[in-house]
């Protein structure tokens, strides 16, 4: 479960980001927030990553205030429970597809047959396994998203959080990332996509819409 | 004209004018976390601080964990000062030869024990999600500030007032039990034998207190075990690390002709000691706790060891106690 309790975020003071926002988000739920750029939906997804912490109120995922957690705990919380999509990918571009999927997996000192075998293995599940050894700056957008997605994913976290994941793909690739998104629901993840892609708005498997104005849910 | 400047010195002081400057701000944030703080609450305020205390306590951490080792740094140049006061045979006489010396040296002392502590509580604070002593480990930085910041303008002091012209004594008669200084009396009124008696009973009097874990009485024992030690080092051992039975001075062991030995020794002892206090005085887990037990026996054991060898080695090529 994840709840956002009278949340305010001033990036500038004064200027609210997010202007007393309380969400509660059911686990297993898949919740798309929409609305326009700069309307605070980003923020949203940041401050439920623990990326940033709010001006005032507070975020809890699973009984833990995870608002008030020091930076070196927070790290901790995303490492072992969120899987973050962003527009641009943010793929290290020198780096080959498995070792950037692999960059999650570096922390956690696993064996190395494990190790390889969740890198393999969500590859594989993404379909990107056949270039390997690929640098990512090679690859289409379609390709990277991919990538950026079996990332996302290769830590198997709870939480996967999308921010505006179709921006930079085109009809066809982002029918795609839809019907993986609706793998992911199955499997009883908690999805929350931040979006102004009419495209999402209306899909059998989303539970929610919530629509974010001016950084208040309207 | 009084007031002596060597490279060295310029160093130092322009470490305390650096160190002056980050422990002003950290002091004002310390304040301000000291007196504000409430983990419970979810407001700007709170938030604020919790920033705050990121920037505070790495400033803090990096302060002390500098200041601790120059210390070494600290006594290293009095030693090299001794060289042109008249009359200074080592840092002893650079410290006399000023009203400063002596209460710097002795502020720098138990500014290490209350530096390091920080330091522990900061670890033990950062180790936990909910950080449960942020405010007591500002709280504390507020008044260790005080201490910290006599300590630097003792050092601008000390510096500021040498006086090459001067004759200042040097060691031998510093702690010659001979002196009417305060520390020969105190030397003459206790029999070396016993201090040494008591030195090793005290030793494995810690060693006991660790078998029944006993730590109050291990942090007790180790506090004792600090003044016996000086003690028995001015009168008993290092006598023999000079080979002179006259010879008392606790700095002439740090120069080249000794190997520099006084380092190591301060180090174990300083370090052992604190490590010994560590366990009543820093809450810590268990396993914590057990490093803070095993690392004041390491460093207790290699000072026992070393001033022992002394003893042993003297004893063995000539055949006779000093």
């Amino acid at each position: 479960m994840i709840e956002l309790k009278n949340i305010t975020k001033e990036y500038v003071p004064n200027q609210k980001a997010l202007d007393n926002v309380s969400l509660q988000i059911k686990e297993g739920e898949l919740v798309v927030l929409k609305g326009a750029s700069g309307s605070g939906k980003s923020t949203m997804l940041s401050l439920i990553a623990a990326l940033g912490k709010p001006t005032t109120g507070e975020v809890v995922v699973d009984n833990k205030v995870i608002s008030k957690l020091p930076d070196n705990f927070a790290a901790l919380y995303r490492r072992e429970n969120i899987g973050f999509i962003f527009q641009k990918f943010h793929l290290i571009e020198n780096l080959s597809v498995y070792e950037n999927i692999a960059t999650p997996l570096i922390p956690s000192n696993l064996p190395p047959k494990e190790f390889s075998f969740l890198v393999q293995n969500a590859m594989d599940r993404f379909e990107i396994a056949h270039k390997k050894n690929v640098i990512v700056k090679q690859l289409s957008g379609g390709e990277q998203q991919r990538v950026a997605i079996a990332r996302a994913n290769v830590n198997n976290p709870k939480i996967i959080l999308a921010d505006e994941p179709t921006a930079n793909l085109d009809a066809k690739l982002s029918a795609n990332f839809i019907e993986i998104l609706r793998e992911l629901k199955k499997e009883k993840k908690t999805i929350v996509i931040a979006t102004h892609d009419p495209l999402f708005f209306g899909l059998d498997f989303v539970d929610r819409e919530v629509e974010v104005k001016n950084g208040v849910i309207v | 004209m009084s007031g002596i400047l060597n490279p060295e010195i310029i160093a130092l002081l322009l470490l305390d004018v650096v160190f002056l400057f980050f422990g002003f701000i950290a002091f004002i944030l310390s304040l301000k976390i000291a007196l504000f703080w409430d983990s419970n609450a979810t407001t700007k305020r709170q938030y604020t601080l919790v920033k705050q205390s990121y920037l505070g306590a790495v400033i803090i951490k990096y302060i002390l964990a500098l200041k601790i080792p120059l210390i070494l740094f600290f006594v290293f140049i009095l030693d090299e000062l001794s060289t042109i006061l008249n009359g200074a045979m080592c840092a002893a006489g650079v410290i006399n030869a000023t009203p400063y010396g002596t209460y710097l040296l002795v502020l720098k002392i138990f500014n290490i024990y209350l530096f390091l502590y920080w330091l522990y509580l900061h670890k033990v604070d950062e180790a936990n999600e909910l950080q449960p002593y942020t405010r007591i480990k500002f709280a504390l930085f507020s008044v260790l500030f005080f201490p910290f910041l006599a300590e630097i303008v003792l050092e601008f002091a000390l510096f500021s007032s040498l006086d090459v012209n001067t004759l200042v004594d040097c060691c031998g008669t510093i702690y010659s039990f001979a002196s009417q200084s305060y520390l020969s009396v105190v030397m003459r009124s206790f029999g070396s034998s016993y201090l040494v008696g008591l030195f090793y009973f005290l030793f494995l009097a810690i060693i006991m207190s660790y078998v029944l874990k006993k730590e109050n009485l291990f942090a007790l024992l180790n506090l004792v075990f600090i003044v016996v030690s000086l003690a028995t080092l001015i009168m008993f051992f290092g006598t023999y690390i000079y080979e002179m039975p006259t010879h008392h001075c606790p700095f002439c062991f740090l120069q080249k002709d000794y190997n520099y030995v006084g380092y190591f020794l301060y180090t174990f002892l300083f370090l052992g000691t604190f490590h010994g206090l560590a366990v009543a005085f820093v809450p810590a887990t268990k396993k914590m706790q057990q490093s803070y037990y095993k690392t004041s026996l390491l460093f207790l054991s290699l000072y026992v060891l070393s001033v022992t060898f002394y003893v042993v080695r003297y004893v063995l090529v000539n055949g006779v106690w000093l």
